[in-house]
């Protein structure tokens, strides 16, 4: 059972359960969870909510844990809130094996710092990329107006918003 | 043989025409493409070989695994940052003549992808003879395009690439 | 001493020694090479032909489809939904569709879900169809080609004929579906019901005694079933592993709780149990299909909601208000009440996934897709260890990863 310590906050969202760990205590969390059964991790990813107004955020980076007991077919959401820069986290990748690659995507996709990761290198950009596409500050990029040829190119930094 | 019957049968059997459009018959009837799958396009490509659309009909049905057996390099889907210098490797590798066909929107301007991992058009890294618009394109679109591209190679004939 | 590949790779150390005395060798493979499905590159490395390790670096098809996402309007999203798993595009708006309807609260009616699962199945078809005739090229069998895209071009022109495109459909849309199906389809879908059993009959006859590709499949890339799921492996890669886990029974959504069919294993675990999988798979969807179509309910295809879905063409000449909604959609869009959700549905290849978070404006915040084939490639270091070389083929193609899928 996951002590009661950990969370700083649950709910339910649109049918599914979720709970707020401290980002500090993310490991111990999983861990907890995984004994009580969630030996799946469906999937780990982060939230930018870089100037968002919906509600009032803990910090700017949300990192989503989806895990799920596939014996009782129950799921649960786990949150934890970052911020820094670089934002930090410990890994998970020694409890849950698919979350190696995740995590590798969600540093190059938002520059988060899983420590404790054995190989947390680029996976989708190429290696000598700057920036970190998904974050809510990196431009969408492309053309701005079609076909008028004027785009970045590749390798150049993107320009800080 | 008499001298006589010799040039009576040569005169029903021989064809005269220029060297040029010799060798653009040539080239045109049997244009293998590169078997280089990027993306969705890919599949239609595969369907373009099937038996319903059948490409062997037009002599291009040999999709060469290797780019040094190529002529044609067929760029089947979007092309991404990390891929442009691989793809430009590739046709750096197939012998000369060679062509290229764009297939689809993607390959062509970007389609509905307009944003920072994709090359907005592949003609920024290798030049495109054809393109196909669609997304992705039929192979009746694909077989089009190699019928306008073995006009083109017919038409161009001995003469080098300009 | 090490040599640093691409991606910080670490490969083999110069001069280290292999079993049979000789030196280990590090070769890339891809990512252009016509038996990596895509543009997927691995970096092996070999003691004789032998795979000692394997590490796959991926990325050359990124997309940025889930940038792209956060930059679209929510009904505009499903299109680049059709491109990420470019294979099964229904089964992919279906996941984002039931999320944002989730998000909404809203709730199709049951024709539209009956049209959901059709348009799902085919999709299940025609993607099996296209893995059995590329594995079959792979393994030595190239007539299988032929057979499959005969088929896969029936279902095409299906999709053609009730959303109007061959393979990015964007037909399930948040609200219900594109449009309703045409007597024509319904005729079609019919004939093409009663015919598929044959053909998949057809399949088995050319391959499933075949001893040529049985010698190539049979105990080649073993994946115990407490590894699949350590591995977080879904669809035929974890169902060929004996665990009978199918979201579509599991956790059913879009009525698949009312369709009788069974969850296809096999407890082979290895590239022959993914492929009698994926052969019952197809069977099962033929009966699903079937049993949707005898029992297709009547009545609307689409939610009854104008903030939603655009009201139909010939109110547009007659109701003002029409006009307003309609004109309202298309400009701004709808706002989505914040929140988020995580819906999955079972594709071909396994869990394929939608996250979305809405901050309660007409655009996502963040839509992650999560990918089945980008998991299912994990594995692969694990399945392809000690094989030979040729073998590493057959391990990636029963794995039936799409590339679009695992770089998105």
């Amino acid at each position: 059972m996951i002590p009661e310590t950990l969370i700083t906050e649950k709910g339910v969202s649109a049918g599914d359960s979720w709970i707020t760990v401290g980002a500090e205590t993310v490991h111990d969390a999983l861990a907890a969870l995984r004994e009580d059964g969630y030996r799946l991790l469906v999937f780990l990813t982060c939230v930018d909510h870089l100037a968002d107004s919906s509600r009032e955020w803990p910090a700017r980076f949300e990192i989503v844990y989806q895990l799920r007991n596939m014996e009782s077919r129950e799921q649960i959401r786990v949150r934890a809130f970052i911020d820094g820069d670089p934002p930090r986290i410990d890994s998970v990748s020694d409890l849950f094996p698919p979350a190696n690659w995740d995590e590798r995507e969600t540093y190059d996709m938002f520059g988060v710092v899983f420590d404790g990761h054995p190989d947390l290198t680029r996976i989708l950009m190429p290696d000598d990329w700057v920036g970190h596409p998904l974050r809510r500050d990196y431009p969408v990029g492309g053309e701005v107006v079609e076909f008028s040829e004027e785009h970045a190119t590749w390798q150049t930094a993107p320009e800080k918003a | 043989m008499g001298v006589e019957a010799l040039a009576e049968s040569l005169g029903q059997n021989v064809l005269t025409t220029t060297l040029g459009k010799l060798i653009g018959w040539g080239r045109g009837n049997s244009v293998w493409p590169l078997q280089f799958g990027l993306a969705c396009c890919a599949i239609e490509m595969i369907h373009t070989a099937t038996a319903s659309v059948d490409i062997a009909r037009f002599g291009s049905e040999a999709f060469r695994a290797s780019p040094r057996q190529a002529d044609l390099l067929i760029v089947s889907g979007r092309v991404s940052q990390k891929m442009a210098p691989v793809l430009r490797t590739v046709y750096d590798q197939m012998p000369e003549p060679k062509w290229v066909i764009s297939m689809g929107a993607c390959a062509s301007t970007g389609g509905v992808f307009n944003n920072y991992a994709l090359l907005q058009g592949v003609d920024k890294v290798v030049p495109v003879d054809v393109y196909i618009p669609g997304c992705p394109p039929r192979p009746e679109d694909l077989l089009n395009a190699l019928m306008i591209l073995q006009e083109r190679i017919k038409a161009q004939g001995i003469t080098p690439r300009q | 001493m090490t040599d640093t590949v691409a991606q910080g790779i670490t490969v083999t150390k110069t001069g280290e020694q292999g079993a049979f005395g000789g030196e280990l060798l590090t070769i890339n493979f891809g990512p252009h090479h016509p038996s990596t499905h895509g543009v997927l590159r691995l970096i092996v490395d070999l003691d004789g032909e032998q795979v000692k390790r394997i590490k796959p670096v991926i990325g050359y098809l990124h997309t940025g489809i889930e940038k792209q996402a956060e930059a679209l309007r929510w009904q505009q999203v499903v299109v680049v939904t059709d491109r990420h798993d470019y294979l099964s595009p229904p089964i992919n708006n279906l996941a984002y569709a039931l999320a944002v309807e989730r998000l909404l609260g809203i709730e199709v009616p049951p024709r539209a879900n009956a049209l959901r699962v059709i348009m799902s199945e085919l999709t299940r078809l025609s993607s099996h169809l296209v893995w059995l005739g590329t594995s079959g090229i792979e393994l030595g069998a190239s007539t299988m080609l032929m057979y499959c895209f005969r088929e896969r071009d029936t279902i095409l022109d299906m999709n053609e004929e009730i959303s109007g495109f061959r393979m990015h459909t964007s037909y399930i849309r948040p609200g219900g579906v594109f449009a309703d199906a045409t007597p024509r389809f319904l005729e079609m879908l019919d004939r093409f019901v009663n015919q598929m059993p044959r053909n998949i009959d057809e399949y088995e006859a050319l391959l499933t005694m075949n001893p040529i590709f049985r010698s190539r499949t049979i105990g080649i890339g073993r994946l115990s079933a407490e590894d699949a799921k350590v591995l977080g492996a879904t669809g035929p890669m974890l169902r060929g592993s004996g665990v009978a886990w199918d979201l579509r029974k599991t956790m059913p959504y879009s009525g698949y709780e009312n369709y009788d069919f069974e969850i296809a294993t096999s407890d082979m675990c290895d590239c022959y149990g993914r492929y009698l999988v994926r052969i019952k798979e197809m069977r099962e969807a033929v009966k699903i299909l079937r049993q949707a179509l005898d029992r297709l309910p009547d009545g609307p295809v689409n939610v009854d909601d104008r903030k939603v879905l655009p009201p139909p063409r010939e109110e547009l000449e007659t109701s003002m208000e029409a006009v307003i909604h309609h004109f309202k959609l298309f400009t701004e869009g709808y706002s989505v009440p914040a929140g988020d959700v995580y819906v999955a549905v079972e594709s071909g290849r396994g869990e394929n996934g939608c996250y979305v978070v809405s901050d309660g404006t007409h655009k996502p915040r963040r839509v992650k897709f999560r990918a089945a084939s980008f998991v299912n490639l994990q594995p692969i270091e694990r399945m392809a260890m000690n094989h030979m070389v040729a073998d590493m083929v057959a391990i990636i193609g029963t794995a039936d990863t799409v590339l679009g899928d695992v770089d998105r």
